[in-house]
């Protein structure tokens, strides 16, 4: 089994990867690609539902059990199976849904991400507070002084912060993050071609 | 009497809103049944999205009424969603590793196929355009400001990828150091992270102000259309 599971990982891989740099002078490794990339579409859309099954089943288990919290496992799982037989039966563009994303969804996102200017102002502070070096204090003046540079002032609109606060979001900022964005890739890469090579079996081979 | 959607949808998005900023005076019951309903609701939603926009059109509808060879194709994909939904089953989760190594293989050479040609190539290529003098003087820009931001921006990003590099040598006491080169160019990746990080959280915060400035306009919005 765990060499079947790696020999399709792998296979799989290499149509894959041939399908995007070798497709000039295969072409129908396009097909190919298309093909499995549609056959692992459907896969994640099939291992979204175990997620969200898995998601029930953990929360009733609570419930079951009268552990702590069940109560809000209980409403969760209410929840859900009420969204989900909603969405099944009308499908999601129905007006029901609508509602459900309109009233529920994205009030909650933007409330939970309004929450973040609390938080992260807490945690500023916190930061300061706890581990005064170089670094946190560059951070902190520069995020102090973008915000400020960006914002619009009720007292006085000063150009010359705006010029600075460009320059330093378009230069500085920019190679410091092409730096991470190129590290980062970098990392993606090994790991992509140590799950190629079979090095690394994240799906249970060992 | 007949509600409206509106009205219902206005009503919820104020009550959700209420509910989740009351964190702001601590964490509490009011909150939490908001978070749950909100994650139930949410995971309802992604639930059926991923049954009617994928495995619906992509799979079971050909299935029904699609050729034979479409429907000789897709019994791959239909054992394979069967061995994920084995994973429900502690008994028979094993045979669901099948179906999760074809995700991830295909998962791996589309990370790398992004990587390099989403964000190792753009990227290098913008860094080495950031000198480029014939497309500065078609915007205005004098060769010397474009040769100094230029090598601003390599500087930043060389330094960067430096402080990441931890490649050390045994010292004569046993003691792991890195090249001095190496050490006082990561330094100046340490600020330039600084900078980046910094900025990063200045946009983060700008976006967060703005949801919470928009938050609490929708729940004045409504309480002035009652009064």
């Amino acid at each position: 089994m765990r060499v079947f599971t790696a020999v399709i990982a792998i296979a799989a891989g290499i149509l894959i990867l041939g399908g995007y740099f070798l497709q000039g002078l295969f072409p129908a490794l396009a097909d190919v690609q298309t093909l499995l990339l549609n056959w692992a579409i459907i896969l994640v859309g099939a291992a979204t539902l175990v997620g969200i099954f898995n998601l029930i089943s953990v929360h009733t288990d609570k419930v079951r059990r009268r552990e702590k919290g069940s109560t809000y496992s209980a409403i969760l799982v209410i929840c859900l199976v009420v969204t989900l037989l909603l969405g099944m039966i009308l499908r999601p563009d129905h007006s029901a849904m609508e509602i459900v994303m309109n009233g529920i969804i994205l009030p909650s996102e933007a409330a939970l991400m309004g929450l973040l200017t609390i938080s992260l102002l807490y945690a500023a502070i916190r930061l300061l507070r706890r581990r005064t070096d170089l670094m946190s204090i560059i951070f902190l003046i520069t995020a102090a002084f973008l915000i400020f540079s960006f914002a619009t002032l009720p007292f006085a609109n000063i150009p010359a912060l705006g010029t600075v606060g460009r320059w330093v979001t378009q230069v500085l900022a920019l190679g410091g993050a092409r730096g991470i964005l190129i590290g980062v890739a970098l990392g993606t890469l090994t790991t992509g071609l140590r799950v190629l090579f079979g090095a690394d079996r994240p799906y249970g081979g060992n | 009497m007949v509600i409206s959607a509106d009205l219902i949808t206005g009503i919820l998005s104020f009550l959700f809103t209420l509910l989740i900023l009351s964190y702001l005076i601590g964490d509490n019951p009011l909150f939490r049944i908001a978070i749950y309903i909100f994650v139930g609701a949410s995971s309802g939603y992604i639930a059926s999205v991923a049954w009617w926009q994928v495995i619906w059109p992509r799979l079971v509808s050909p299935l029904m009424f699609g050729s034979m060879l479409e429907k000789g194709l897709l019994l791959i994909p239909l054992i394979g969603s069967i061995l994920i939904f084995m994973k429900v089953s502690p008994r028979l989760a094993g045979m669901g590793r099948i179906a999760m190594a074809y995700i991830v293989g295909v998962g791996a050479a589309v990370t790398i196929a992004g990587a390099l040609s989403g964000t190792l190539m753009p990227q290098v290529m913008g860094t080495i355009n950031a000198f480029d003098l014939v497309a500065a003087a078609g915007r205005n820009i004098e060769a010397v400001e474009v040769v100094f931001n230029g090598a601003l921006i390599l500087a930043g990003t060389v330094f960067t990828l430096i402080y990441f590099h931890f490649g050390a040598r045994p010292q004569a006491d046993g003691s792991m150091k890195r090249f001095r080169l190496i050490e006082i160019l990561s330094w100046g990746g340490h600020i330039f992270i600084g900078i980046t990080l910094g900025a990063i959280f200045a946009g983060v915060y700008a976006a967060a102000l703005t949801a919470l400035i928009e938050r609490i306009a929708s729940l004045i919005n409504f309480i002035g259309n009652f009064l």
